[in-house]
């Protein structure tokens, strides 16, 4: 699904965010990426979705070679690939509804298509009886979990998500990881790019240390090392 | 789906027009200055040209003949200049229809009646006045007058060719031409600096939403066609206003030029209806090119897709 071979990231002057990376992530997967602040995660989470390109190496995507992905080509993985953030990026003159269709709208998708798509992702996330609300009106998790229903409304293959319990305490947080297992468990690979030890610990699956740009662990049912 | 996206990208754009109105009425105001200047300037270009063939249309040619001329010779000598290419028209004015003429427009000088007076007779002969197709052409029709057949009968020939009067016209006309185009200039600077920083401030009003578009895959084309749609409704607004001012001016000015000019050709709203479609056209496509140029450069430069 997933397959880097030696991809390194620096930026100018001599700054290194990515060395000589090689991972294999197979389809359904839920990895968690782990580190301390500025040990390369959210460059690798971004690696991923075209945000940013690595100096050097190779990254294939569900067959896709993308080390070198053409501009116009960009939005094509995007739309393949779900986005969850730690700043929630919701619009806030939209309602729930909105939010989650707005994903479909700038993509193309018809009227019909937002009606039957957008109630089905935020059933997913529970938050259906909500559709009407505003953003603000809304808790820290509920809001993200709108974030999760827009990234699902394409139906992708791959949920990244960077720190998405970031700003959530532990009640939210422990609702948004259930909710991420919940649509792994149906088939979509998860990435979570985490530093949240607990979160790590309670599930059990894999996860990749890295440290200063270099992946120093990788453990199929692994526990938060650092 | 082209068609929805198309609707998509009128909506979003029209909802930053209304989102950033105040920037928007700042930018179409500009934009306004700059037709209305332009059409000022085409205006004074369109006067200059009335003025220079209106003084043009005034050069003539007189041949005055000797009273004891006779009308048959005088005949001869119109056939003859009627026959020259560079001539127009040849009016004949009989020495009677001459005299009339002479005292209409002495009517008011008291002296010059009371001489005609004391004079028995009529002591003026015909007169032939000749218009030629150009302007240049004067200078061979008094030589070719110029014979020994003619010489016992012309008594005078004058022709006022208002020569320095053109050439004022023409050089205030050609300055006004060189004026337009500086200012043009100017204003195609102001306009593509005003329009570049509005799209600026629009990219900025609405970076939280370009960049969920981004995440969610939208096309870059479907990020950037709004700025797009929104530079044309400025410009469509700004010459809708532009057409909303010039015609009634044009319409209000119209007294006080035929009043200055003293013929009803001076009429710019005439000319603006006349040449309506050609005049706001170019228009429109001109600061429609110029805003799409400086929201291409706009996008390029701070809209990262």
């Amino acid at each position: 699904m997933i397959r880097l071979k030696n991809v390194s990231k620096n930026y100018p002057p001599d700054i290194v965010g990515l060395q000589n990376i090689n991972l294999h992530i197979r389809p359904g997967e839920f990895v968690s990426i782990v580190g301390q602040s500025g040990t390369g995660k959210t460059t690798l989470a971004k690696i991923l979705i075209a945000e940013e390109r690595p100096s050097r190496g190779q990254i294939v995507i569900g067959g896709w070679d993308i080390s070198d992905i053409k501009a116009s080509d960009v939005p094509l993985l995007r739309r393949q690939i779900g986005v969850v953030f730690q700043d929630f990026k919701l619009l806030p003159k939209k309602t729930v509804f909105e939010n989650v269709a707005f994903a479909l709208e700038v993509c193309g998708a018809s009227p019909n298509q937002i009606r039957n798509i957008v109630p089905q992702a935020l059933n997913i996330v529970g938050l259906l009886d909500k559709r009407n609300r505003y953003p603000k009106q809304l808790s820290g998790g509920e809001q993200q979990r709108v974030v999760i229903a827009r990234a699902l409304v394409h139906r992708p293959k791959i949920i990244v998500a960077d720190e998405p319990t970031g700003n959530l305490d532990a009640l939210n947080t422990r609702e948004i990881i259930t909710l991420l297992e919940k649509i792994n468990y149906f088939g979509t690979t998860v990435v979570l790019v985490t530093h949240n030890r607990d979160v790590v610990n309670e599930l059990r699956r894999r996860v990749i240390t890295l440290d200063r740009g270099l992946i120093v662990s990788d453990q199929e049912e692994g526990k938060y090392l650092l | 789906m082209m068609l929805v996206n198309t609707g998509r990208v009128i909506g979003t754009a029209a909802q930053s027009f209304r989102r950033n109105i105040w920037l928007t009425l700042a930018t179409v105001s500009v934009l306004v200055l700059t037709l209305v200047s332009a059409n000022l300037l085409l205006s004074l270009n369109v006067l200059g040209k009335i003025a220079l063939s209106a003084v043009k249309a005034k050069v003539d040619v007189s041949v005055y003949f000797t009273p004891d001329a006779d009308e048959s010779r005088v005949q001869t000598v119109k056939v003859f200049l009627l026959s020259l290419p560079e001539v127009k028209d040849v009016e004949y004015v009989s020495p009677a229809r001459a005299m009339e003429r002479f005292s209409a427009a002495h009517k008011n000088d008291d002296s010059v009646l009371a001489s005609l007076g004391e004079l028995q007779g009529n002591p003026l002969g015909a007169t032939l006045i000749v218009k030629a197709r150009s302007i240049d052409s004067y200078p061979k029709i008094m030589a070719a007058l110029d014979q020994p057949a003619y010489a016992s009968i012309v008594e005078d020939k004058n022709f006022d060719d208002r020569e320095a009067v053109i050439e004022r016209i023409g050089s205030i006309s050609n300055r006004i031409e060189t004026a337009g185009v500086v200012v043009s200039l100017l204003f195609v600077g102001i306009t593509l600096l005003i329009v570049l920083n509005t799209i600026r401030m629009s990219i900025y009003t609405r970076r939280d939403e370009i960049a969920i578009m981004r995440l969610v895959g939208a096309s870059n084309t479907f990020i950037r066609s709004p700025f797009y749609v929104e530079a044309l409704l400025w410009s469509l607004l700004a010459v809708l206003l532009t057409v909303a001012l010039v015609l009634p001016g044009a319409q209000l000015a119209r007294p006080f030029l035929e009043a200055f000019f003293g013929t009803s050709g001076a009429d710019l709203a005439g000319f603006y209806h006349a040449n309506f479609l050609q005049v706001f056209g170019v228009q429109l496509g001109c600061v429609a090119g110029l805003s799409l140029l400086a929201t291409k450069i706009a996008t390029s430069r701070y809209l990262k897709v």
